[in-house]
């Protein structure tokens, strides 16, 4: 299997002086096409500056990265370009927009990537027929329960075909069948798109769904 | 999706409605203080234009004419009669001053303008009734009966036959004269000169100006009036390249240090800094302030939605949009806007202008460029404002919640839809 994404030596500070705080600290991290790794540690212990910096959002201060093989040259490079063309994000918030209905929410993201209307129309479409929301099409975030949300931002996340997808706390906002559904979904989405899927959660119920766990702690990563 | 802008302008329409009309308002506003201020500059041409005369000569130290107080005894004036390069006998002269005529019982603000009929300074004919008697006799003595008749303006709303109380005199509308209002609406009512003398100037024997026309002049109106084209100059008894222009007889007459003179052009470049610039100044100036609070109000409304989009403009960054798609979003919003406000505040301009008690005349191509440049200091300011989105961090999607309230369409959906979501 190819790694996806590989980071040596990451690093990122907050702050300045004697007030900067050490986020990631020097983690070395590799993620492998087709996984499914959960990142878990406590509240504060950097996880999702973890999958910031992998998912291009944070450049680190020291350390390299790699996505699908190449060097990310975070202080040349647009980084825009990795996140639409190479990555998707689910948020744990959801983040839809609320002027736009599901398959509009879902259609931004391939806009954003200069994909033709009529094929993300029918992208969107059978991305939300997909997640079980082909009824939702032309509902709006305010008249879907989270789980739909939910759903739809998953939808949005495999829109441009990213090689991975990081989701920070998915289920974090959802009842407990609602997280078991979406898990369910995340695992055969997983296996029809041949995704790549790394999870930031503490929830310790997931772990069953993970290939492997990255524990971390304190901005670094104990066990792997 | 091309019209991701108008969905996001259509949530909230609210705010779009309001920004459309600060625009539209401010935009008539300039265009109407415009607007006055080039119906003041026409009515201040307009009767100086009309009398035909290119030469004005006002006391000394005056400032020129219709500028400061000048009192010129007539008889003195007899030289100019003959003067080089005036048409001989052309010079006349003219009373022109502010009078509060009674009509109708009311006070009314109004010129008083005293000229010799048949000579320069005021109407040749009139729309309705009759001219104002002239006087008949050539050695005038101030007990002489003078005729106490006036020629009102056309849209003065006087009749024929009422009369009117200027100073302490009676005076009797005869005729009515095509309208050619002074600044600011104020009506020309046109007498005798020894009329206006009784009335204004308490039966002194003073005028407040002379006016001529110069032979270049005349000669100028016979070529036109022959053929149109200035085509056969030598054909004519005077060769016109050997006159001399309004400037340079006007030039001459001023060296004379006992009377100030000033040609027809320089005699509306006086007028208008003093009848119409000069008072507009503050005009001007508010009319900038206004220009600045167009654009600071779209600024501002553009800065405060950018700040309220900060969470969105920060998922569609996480999603890979560019700093180009995040900010032509939000300036597409402001061009639409600012499109609509200064469209809609240039038609109303118009009406407006239509409905306004005192003449206001758009130029079309001033308001034309003044709605350009309005559009582009909205999309300035819109623009400025809109650069604090590339300074957002796409972290703040990790974060927070974007605001979806449930429209009020969503409110109407029927319970047992609602009940059906998980």
């Amino acid at each position: 299997m190819a790694t996806i994404v590989e980071g040596i030596g990451l690093t990122k500070r907050f702050g300045f002086g004697d007030a900067a705080v050490v986020a990631i600290d020097s983690v070395d991290i590799r993620i492998e096409e087709c996984e499914l790794v959960m990142i878990m540690g406590d509240s504060g212990c950097g996880k999702t500056t973890l999958i910031s910096l992998l998912g291009c959002i944070l450049t680190p201060d020291d350390g390299q990265l790699r996505i699908d093989g190449e060097q990310v040259d975070t202080v040349n490079h647009d980084l825009s370009v990795i996140r639409r063309e190479k990555i998707g994000f689910v948020f744990q918030m959801f983040h839809l927009l609320p002027y736009l209905t599901a398959m509009e929410n879902v259609m931004v993201a391939m806009d954003i990537a200069k994909t033709k209307a009529f094929e993300s129309e029918n992208r969107a479409i059978e991305l939300l027929s997909r997640v079980g929301l082909s009824d939702r099409l032309h509902h709006r975030p305010g008249q879907l329960s989270g789980g739909e949300k939910q759903r739809v931002s998953f939808a949005r996340a495999l829109a441009n075909r990213p090689k991975i997808i990081f989701a920070d706390e998915p289920t974090a906002n959802l009842d407990s069948r609602q997280s078991d559904n979406l898990m369910n979904l995340i695992q055969e989405l997983r296996q029809e798109h041949q995704s790549t899927i790394a999870i930031v959660t503490h929830h310790e119920g997931l772990r069953e769904n993970a290939d492997r766990i990255i524990q971390m702690k304190d901005g670094r990563i104990i066990d792997a | 999706m091309k019209n991701l802008f108008l969905k996001d302008m259509r949530y909230r329409r609210a705010r779009v409605v309001l920004t459309a009309l600060g625009i539209i308002v401010l935009i008539s506003l300039i265009l109407l203080l415009g607007g006055i201020m080039n119906g003041m500059r026409i009515q201040a041409q307009q009767y100086v234009k009309s009398t035909g005369a290119d030469i004005w000569i006002s006391g000394e130290g005056s400032g020129g004419a219709f500028i400061g107080f000048s009192l010129l005894v007539e008889e003195y004036m007899a030289g100019l009669k003959t003067a080089q390069g005036l048409v001989p006998d052309s010079a006349s002269p003219l009373i022109f001053a502010q009078a509060r005529p009674n009509i109708k019982g009311k006070p009314t603000k109004a010129m008083v303008v005293g000229y010799t009929l048949g000579e320069l300074g005021g109407p040749k004919q009139v729309i309705e009734g009759r001219m104002f008697t002239p006087r008949t006799y050539e050695d005038y003595r101030s007990e002489d009966n003078v005729p106490y008749e006036v020629v009102v303006d056309e849209k003065m709303g006087l009749e024929i036959g009422e009369i009117i109380n200027i100073s302490k005199e009676q005076v009797r509308v005869v005729g009515k004269a095509k309208s050619l209002m002074f600044v600011l609406d104020t009506p020309l009512l046109f007498m005798d000169v020894r009329a206006a003398q009784r009335v204004i100037l308490e039966n002194q024997p003073y005028i407040n100006m002379m006016v001529a026309k110069t032979l270049h002049k005349q000669l100028q109106e016979q070529i036109g009036a022959n053929s149109g084209v200035l085509q056969t100059p030598e054909k004519t008894p005077f060769n016109i390249n050997n006159l001399q222009t309004a400037e340079e007889v006007a030039a001459n007459l001023d060296a004379l240090n006992t009377i100030e003179a000033r040609s027809l052009d320089q005699t509306l470049s006086d007028i208008m800094e003093y009848w119409v610039d000069e008072p507009m100044k503050a005009v001007q100036f508010i009319r900038v302030l206004l220009w600045l609070a167009t654009g600071l109000i779209v600024g501002m409304i553009t800065y405060v939605t950018m700040l309220e989009k900060t969470q969105e403009i920060g998922v569609l960054k996480a999603i890979g949009a560019s700093n180009k798609y995040v900010i032509l979003l939000l300036l597409k919003q402001v061009a639409l806007i600012s499109l609509i406000g200064v469209f809609v505040g240039y038609c109303l301009s118009y009406i407006f202008a239509a409905a306004a008690p005192i003449f206001v005349k758009i130029n079309f191509v001033e308001s034309i460029i003044v709605a350009c440049i309005s559009f582009m200091v909205c999309c300035g300011s819109g623009y400025l404002a809109a650069r604090k989105a590339i300074r957002v961090d796409p972290m703040v999607a990790f974060r927070g919640e974007i605001d979806s309230t449930p429209s009020r369409y969503e409110e109407m959906l029927p319970i047992t839809e609602a009940a059906t979501r998980i």
